[in-house]
């Protein structure tokens, strides 16, 4: 065991040496975690919404204007800058904003009628290359503006003289036809005389302003699905990066430890460390213990990162050591089939990687499974990348249970093994084979 | 003679249709330093790499110190071998290279420090441990190449064409290691296709071509053997005369009472010409 441990260190010391593949290995799948994670990071709630930057006109200057824009950056979901119309727009042209809010003058006075004669309107300006914010901004104002109009209608006496105006505008209006006149002539006193009737009840109980709580309105709340629901869900954008990001280490470490085992046959060592007193068994043994040992300390290096610095806390730390274990097994077992796909080190490396940028394509290394059509998560079953992050998902937010982690576990260790027999069946120890 | 250190009976290897060795049979003296002379191609690694288990002969038997097949680890470690191709990690230090290798070979603890330490004084790079391997010349390289080889003090050292491609100053720097080696009373097998290093180095040597042993003797006996007679050529203002004679001194003397000479030169007989002899070309052809 001890000169498998030393062909082990000896293969440590040479990753860490060097530094490009050092790079690949260790740092890129951490740059991969904490890139998506923060790009992500809206989708999952844990780590903040972050606002869409708004620039927002008032050409309407009145107290009902400067009451929608104290709304607006009381907002999460956008970050207002003040401007005015050319300012805005050539922020929203030079990219400075995502969109330009303009409240356009006659914003207050039709905030005023909301009964008769009234339209609030707004203008938006959108960045061409961001309609997706598009809709989402649209929204965002659309619920804002109702919920200024709800603040005009909630205060009674307000509200009686906005109808008493509406009224007098109604009798004197002589071009409306006849029916929504009569109609109007019958809605409106009929308003005002429950509005003042509510008021007095409230006074006669003494538990009021006399104010109108205002007409219920829609409400879409939020549901904890992770906790309550049919299934748990990432509540935090970190959960799902950290594991695609390890897949790159895992990856990586299989393509580096196969191609050094190609190196060692091209540059002769091979040839020397068998003619030292050890097997062949040995040779291989030391290699595969590098590059296992390697993957775990990867894996708990970055899901002891995600938990420190991105808050990632798994559901159950000794799954996730099962994971990492697994997974190791999995991707020592790649590494060794590798090993036999080229040649010499080019062909090795070119090969080797075009091989695992499938199966990282497929298996939802690149792309999330969840944004897959069904035929391709179906395709992914193929890849060992799917049951790596299925396992390692299992053990940070999917709640998995003990039976349910081991079929993925399983096919990992079933791959592990497979791919280690056929490598060490097809290795050639020699350049001649 | 001393036992045999190793023995190689009637061993014959093909790689398709050629033939590297072709019913070689030799007898190593424990404490002998033996050359194994040929040109490129000659079947002297094939032959080393059978000798160290990394090939199996297609017939014939390797036995190494009395009794063992090198396909055996524990015969392997008796022996130490410097590969002609330097196999030698360029990522790890001097010291680290030797470490490694020494620990492949069971050393440990304090003996594997005291071993490390004279491997790499022996070859004289202590100075020079800590550097990358990267950083070494060619023949530094060959050197440490060499401390890895004797690393675990071996009983028959296998040296395979180990100045190839040395600078003068390690080249003779590896001859010294290999005289002390010699001194100590360690078995080596030389290989070389360089006639003078065979020629200063060791007791015994076999000739060897298209992996055939065609000579075998200490190096007095083949030259006396196959080296033919020195030659002995004499300028004079008429020209130049070539004579050969088994006694130069004498054909000399009986030139110059022909006739004053303006210059003269010997060329005695050595291995090159016992080669040139055997096979009708040149060792470097």
């Amino acid at each position: 065991m001890s000169k498998v441990i030393a062909l082990a260190i000896k293969d440590l010391r040479l990753l860490f040496r060097d530094k490009a593949g050092l790079f690949f290995t260790l740092f890129l799948p951490l740059i991969y975690c904490v890139f998506f994670g923060a790009i992500f990071s809206g989708m999952y709630g844990g780590g903040g919404v972050s606002g869409m930057d708004t620039a927002v006109v008032d050409e309407d200057g009145t107290p009902s204007s400067q009451l929608f824009i104290q709304t607006l950056e009381k907002a999460a979901e956008i970050n207002v800058q003040t401007a005015d119309r050319a300012q805005a727009l050539d922020s929203v042209r030079r990219g400075k904003n995502v969109a330009c809010v303009i409240i356009p003058k006659g914003y207050g006075a039709a905030m005023a009628k909301p009964f008769w004669g009234g339209s609030p309107t707004l203008e938006l300006g959108i960045d061409p290359s961001r309609r997706a914010e598009a809709g989402m901004l649209r929204g965002i104002l659309t619920q804002y503006l109702y919920l200024e109009i709800q603040k005009n209608i909630s205060d009674t006496a307000k509200l009686r003289e906005q109808l008493s105006g509406a009224l007098e505008e109604v009798r004197a209006s002589e071009d409306t036809d006849p029916v929504t006149r009569g109609a109007l002539m019958l809605f409106l006193p009929a308003l005002d005389g429950f509005l003042g009737s509510l008021a007095q009840a409230k006074d006669a109980d003494g538990d009021g302003d006399g104010s109108f709580a205002g007409f219920p309105r829609a409400k879409i709340e939020r549901i904890d699905i992770a906790r309550k629901s049919k299934g748990p869900l990432p509540t935090n954008a970190y959960q799902v990066s950290f594991p695609q990001g390890v897949i790159w280490g895992l990856l990586g470490c299989a393509a580096g430890f196969g191609i050094s085992l190609v190196v060692e046959r091209t540059h002769g060592t091979l040839v020397r460390l068998r003619m030292a007193p050890i097997s062949r068994a040995q040779v291989l043994a030391g290699k595969a213990l590098a590059c296992f040992a390697t993957t775990v300390a990867l894996q708990v290096g970055l899901f002891l990162l995600a938990r420190v610095a991105f808050g990632v806390q798994p559901t159950s730390v000794a799954m996730l050591a099962m994971a990492v274990i697994c997974g190791s097994l999995g991707f020592v077992g790649i590494m060794m089939l590798l090993s036999v796909l080229g040649k010499t080190e080019q062909s090795a490396g070119g090969i080797g990687w075009a091989v695992l940028l499938v199966m990282a394509m497929l298996g939802g290394g690149m792309v999330p499974l969840f944004v897959m059509p069904s035929w391709m998560r179906t395709l992914g079953n193929v890849s060992p990348v799917k049951w790596a992050i299925t396992a390692m998902e299992g053990a940070v937010w999917r709640e998995f249970t003990f039976a349910q982690m081991l079929f993925p576990c399983g096919v990992l260790v079933a791959v592990g093994v497979v791919c280690f027999t056929v490598g060490v069946w097809a290795f050639r120890w020699t350049e001649e084979g | 003679m001393a036992p045999a250190m190793l023995t190689l009976n009637n061993i014959r290897k093909a790689f398709g249709e050629l033939v590297a060795v072709d019913d070689l049979s030799l007898e190593i003296a424990r404490g002998e330093v033996f050359g194994l002379l040929g040109p490129n191609g000659a079947g002297k690694t094939t032959t080393v790499n059978m000798t160290v288990g990394l090939l199996a002969p297609d017939s014939g038997t390797v036995v190494v110190g009395g009794g063992g097949s090198p396909t055996s680890p524990a015969v392997r470690a008796k022996i130490g071998v410097a590969p002609q191709a330097l196999a030698l990690y360029e990522e790890l230090t001097g010291e680290e290279n030797v470490v490694f290798f020494a620990k492949l070979q069971g050393l440990s603890g304090r003996r594997l420090t005291e071993r490390v330490r004279w491997a790499l004084d022996f070859v004289g790079l202590w100075d020079r441990r800590r550097d990358y391997l990267r950083t070494y010349s060619g023949g530094m390289k060959r050197r440490l190449n060499l401390a890895v080889a004797v690393v675990h003090n071996p009983q028959l050292l296998l040296l395979d064409e180990p100045t190839v491609g040395v600078d003068p100053q390690s080249r003779n720097a590896i001859f010294e290691n290999i005289l002390a080696l010699k001194e100590e009373g360690h078995t080596v097998v030389y290989t070389t296709h360089y006639m003078e290093e065979a020629q200063r180095l060791c007791q015994r040597v076999g000739v060897v071509d298209h992996g055939k042993l065609l000579a075998l003797d200490t190096v007095d006996n083949l030259i006396s053997d196959h080296g033919g007679k020195s030659v002995l050529t004499v300028e004079r203002e008429d020209g130049e005369t070539t004579v050969e004679t088994e006694d130069p001194l004498a054909e000399l003397n009986r030139q110059q009472a022909q006739g004053p000479l303006l210059r003269f030169r010997v060329d005695r007989p050595d291995l090159e010409r016992v080669f040139l002899n055997l096979t009708g070309r040149h060792l470097r052809d």
